[in-house]
């Protein structure tokens, strides 16, 4: 069975990587790149060459391409310490046109090329847009880059070998004192008397590697990172997993002692310290309350994620599909071509063919007639607020659950061993409860682990209609905004919930089914 | 011995004994009942009353979905400069232009005939409806059958079934209304270019379970070619199945459009969804919600009608039903 399932993890994986390759060629290959810049404000005021420099960098921020300009080369061979900085500023300007560069200004603009044309880019080069025969038009002034189509197979290995990080002690560029891991059972930041365990590292890029604290789960850790992709405009820098994981809200603010001993209201959550190169030098506000370059804090705030609203409603809606559909299915099938059934039958048709959208909004108007309230609110910590966007997610659950459950029992009511049990003398209780319901109820017990996972995805319709902050929203709103980091990312973690739910489903049946078996040795 | 209450046993008639009286003019006769498929489909269908009334249902909203617009002069923006034409409630947009059957839903924002603009969408949405349905259907039985035949398509199948189902539908939608225009035939495409492969799949998982019944080992072993054993053994088969899938597939695309409508990503012309999108901000109004919920209803009435009418015809297609 260990070996089954590692083939299917592998095979699975697999999958998830061809998804992401054919969403990648979709999004980088087919959609117009352009389109980034329709509600670009910068981008609309630029002019000239500036203009297409910017688009060029841009482009780069979103992951089509790769771009050096001629100074970002210079600066490279200076940090390399082949030309000293001297050298590098006297031919980093470079002239309006190509015949009027300084003679040793062409030599470098000649290595550059040949550097870039080598390496398989493309060198361009803009000359001055003049205004009249001295002055250059604004945004005008000469450029000079180099860039490449980022080949498919190069942006999967870039992503997939960024995807989890293990953080190293040889992160950091220049660290104060030595590099290396602390291990301490006093947590200085709760004075250093209170025990609590935590793990400090020097040279890392988090500074707390393990640590305790009070919020669920208790034990927390900064060693491994998943990255799935950096957005660009949805959630500008962060990454997709933390724009769904990360609290949403208020700040909450408490007394916090600082590294330096200053004792501030703050809502900074010191643990999730990171390491920013330079950053300790660069503000008075930094030098106050830090010791050392581990400056870049999250804050504290006071309601759920997004992924956490998201599954808070949808495991609710869930249990609620559970608790009513599967009895009223059970109820359906005993009494078939009844009342109960005909009104069921009536339910779930109404479900399936009335557009979503229409009984949602019935839903929301019922419940606004009746008080409950039609919006969520942030802020609100009222429990209320969850009934209406619960309700509305549990109705297709418990016509779906209704409709399979119904027809699974019909089928096995039907089945010789039914009769056989009857004919024994079985009482039709004993009958339905012992033979039928666990017979038709492994195609429902397959579906749980799903259920349960894709509650974490959120729903799209449900959430515009309730205003949820939830997650259902972020392809929709990565799509309106071209972020191709978000796309991509989400994809993935879909991806991957499939894969995980159809195993985890297929283990849960041979659990609850002896009779099944995925082995061949046991078949 | 006894005799017990039978019903304590939940039994159906069929599963208890019954008296047959003897005829002696049935024993007479040994020609079999001339017996037409599709000729009992229908004697099935209509003798249900309630696919009477749902067919007329079905073909007033076709007339007026398909004939009305083109007697109606319908401009959207012809009454925009008219600040007193918008939002009108039916009662108020009566009183001011007269009774008329343009009138009786209200106008919208734009001082638009509610009743016109429903009309005039439900001609795109249905029509979209149906072009797909029949574009998904028909590649998808087709591929269905190939797929579910040959275990070498299989395997092959299976891995794009497993991976192409994981690409987020509303991407390959999205992506296409940016590449092209967010028009009629681009929907179209985007509906179809991955919508088949649920459809084959549930064909595929169909003909694997009748492929090998030992009716078709027996054609088989006769010597019957592959191509006779799918229309003559498998198809009549899998009639009720694609009228079922049929009676589900085609409303769900008006279902789709009217999500996509809502979430901005549907056709730029005035389906359903477009409408429904649009009157969002009239619903919280308060005296404006006429024009956010008639196409809402005209929507889910054009697909209850249209889901129940094809199960009653896929119940009615049958054969054990035709008794």
């Amino acid at each position: 069975m260990t070996k089954y399932l590692i083939k299917r993890i592998l095979h699975g994986l697999l999958s998830i990587a061809v998804v992401v390759a054919i969403v990648m060629i979709i999004i980088y290959s087919l959609m117009d790149r352009n389109l980034i810049f329709k509600n670009d404000n910068t981008y609309s005021h630029l002019k000239n060459n500036s203009k297409e420099i910017y688009k060029y960098a841009k482009w780069e921020e979103y992951g089509y391409i790769d771009f050096v300009t001629y100074a970002d080369y210079l600066l490279m061979l200076t940090n390399n310490g082949e030309i000293d900085e001297e050298t590098r500023s006297s031919v980093v300007g470079i002239g309006r046109t190509a015949d009027k560069d300084s003679e040793n200004v062409k030599k470098y603009v000649e290595k550059f090329t040949e550097y870039y044309i080598s390496k398989g880019y493309t060198v361009k080069r803009l000359d001055a847009v003049m205004m009249n025969a001295k002055k250059v038009a604004e945004g005008g002034q000469p450029q000079l880059f180099a860039y490449k189509n980022l080949s498919l197979l190069s942006r999967l290995w870039s992503y997939f070998s960024k995807i989890i990080t293990i953080d190293s002690i040889h992160y950091a560029e220049d660290v104060k004192g030595e590099r290396g891991i602390t291990f301490t059972l006093f947590d200085p930041l709760y004075g250093g008397k209170k025990f609590s365990p935590a793990i400090i590292g020097n040279g890392t890029r988090h500074k707390y590697l393990l640590y305790f604290d009070s919020k669920f789960p208790f034990i927390h850790q900064n060693i491994i990172t998943i990255n799935l992709g950096t957005s660009y405009s949805v959630n500008q820098g962060i990454d997709v997993f933390e724009t769904m994981n990360r609290p949403q809200g208020s700040y909450v603010k408490s007394l916090v002692t600082y590294p330096t001993g200053l004792q501030e209201e703050s809502a900074d959550d010191l643990h999730t310290a990171t390491y920013v190169k330079g950053s300790l030098e660069t503000s008075l506000v930094f030098k106050d309350r830090f010791t050392d370059d581990y400056t870049n804090v999250s804050t504290k705030k006071a309601s759920l994620s997004k992924v956490g609203f998201s599954f808070v409603i949808g495991i609710l809606a869930s249990l609620l599909a559970y608790l009513v559909g599967v009895p009223l299915g059970i109820a359906m099938a005993k009494r078939k071509d009844k009342a109960l059934d005909k009104i069921g039958t009536l339910y779930i048709v109404f479900i399936i063919a009335v557009p979503s959208l229409a009984y949602i909004f019935l839903f929301k108007a019922i419940g606004g007639k009746l008080g409950l309230p039609t919006t969520f609110d942030l802020e609100s910590s009222k429990k209320v607020m969850y009934v209406l966007p619960i309700i509305s997610l549990a109705l297709p659950q418990i016509a779906s659950l209704m409709k399979w459950i119904r027809r699974y029992m019909i089928d096995q009511m039907n089945l010789d061993y039914v009769k056989f049990a009857r004919s024994g003398g079985l009482s039709e209780r004993e009958i339905f409860t012992k033979h039928i319901l666990k017979n038709a109820s492994i195609p429902i017990v397959h579906g749980i682990p799903g259920t349960i996972l894709f509650a974490l995805t959120g729903a799209i319709i449900t959430e515009r209609v309730y205003v949820v902050p939830g997650a259902g929203n972020l392809l929709t709103e990565a799509i309106g905004q071209y972020d191709n980091g978000v796309i991509v990312g989400v994809t993935l973690f879909y991806a991957l919930l499939t894969v995980v739910s159809i195993i985890l489903g297929d283990v849960l049946i041979t659990m609850v089914d002896p009779r099944i078996s995925f082995t061949s040795k046991d078949r | 011995m006894q005799i017990q209450d039978l019903s304590q046993f939940g039994l159906s008639d069929e599963e208890l004994f019954s008296r047959v009286d003897h005829n002696e003019l049935d024993s007479e006769k040994i020609m079999a009942p001339r017996y037409s498929y599709w000729n009992s489909v229908f004697r099935v269908f209509f003798r249900k009353k309630i696919n009477i009334a749902l067919l007329t249902i079905l073909a007033l909203i076709m007339a007026f979905a398909y004939i009305y617009p083109l007697f109606a002069e319908y401009d959207k923006f012809g009454n925009l400069l008219d600040a007193s034409a918008k939002h009108l409630s039916p009662a108020a947009a009566i009183k001011k232009y007269g009774f008329s059957i343009h009138w009786i839903l209200g106008t919208g924002a734009a001082g638009q005939s509610t009743f016109d603009a429903i009309w005039f969408g439900s001609r795109i949405s249905i029509s979209l409806a149906l072009i797909c349905g029949a574009i998904n259907l028909t590649v998808g039985v087709i591929m269905g059958a190939i797929w579910g035949f040959s275990k070498k398509i299989d395997i092959v199948m299976m891995e794009v079934y497993n991976i192409l189902a994981n690409v987020p539908y509303i991407l390959i939608v999205s992506v296409l209304v940016m590449i092209l225009t967010s028009s009629f035939w681009t929907l179209v495409l985007a509906l179809t270019i991955t919508g088949w492969l649920g459809i084959a799949y549930f064909i595929r998982t169909q003909v694997v379970i009748i492929r090998n019944r030992e009716y078709n080992l027996a054609s088989k072993c006769l010597g019957t070619p592959l191509i006779k054993i799918a229309m003559r053994n498998i198809l009549p088969f899998m009639t009720s199945v694609i009228v079922t899938l049929a009676a589900t597939e085609i409303p769900s695309y008006i279902s789709m459009e009217v999500f996509l409508g809502y979430i901005g990503m549907g056709l730029s012309e005035m389906s359903l969804g477009r409408l429904i999108y649009e009157a969002q901000s009239a619903m919280v109004t308060p005296g404006w919600e006429f024009e956010f919920w008639s196409p809402v209803v005209i929507a889910s009435i054009i697909t209850v009608v249209l889901y129940v009418v094809g199960q009653n015809l896929a119940d009615a297609s049958d054969p054990r039903t035709h008794m």
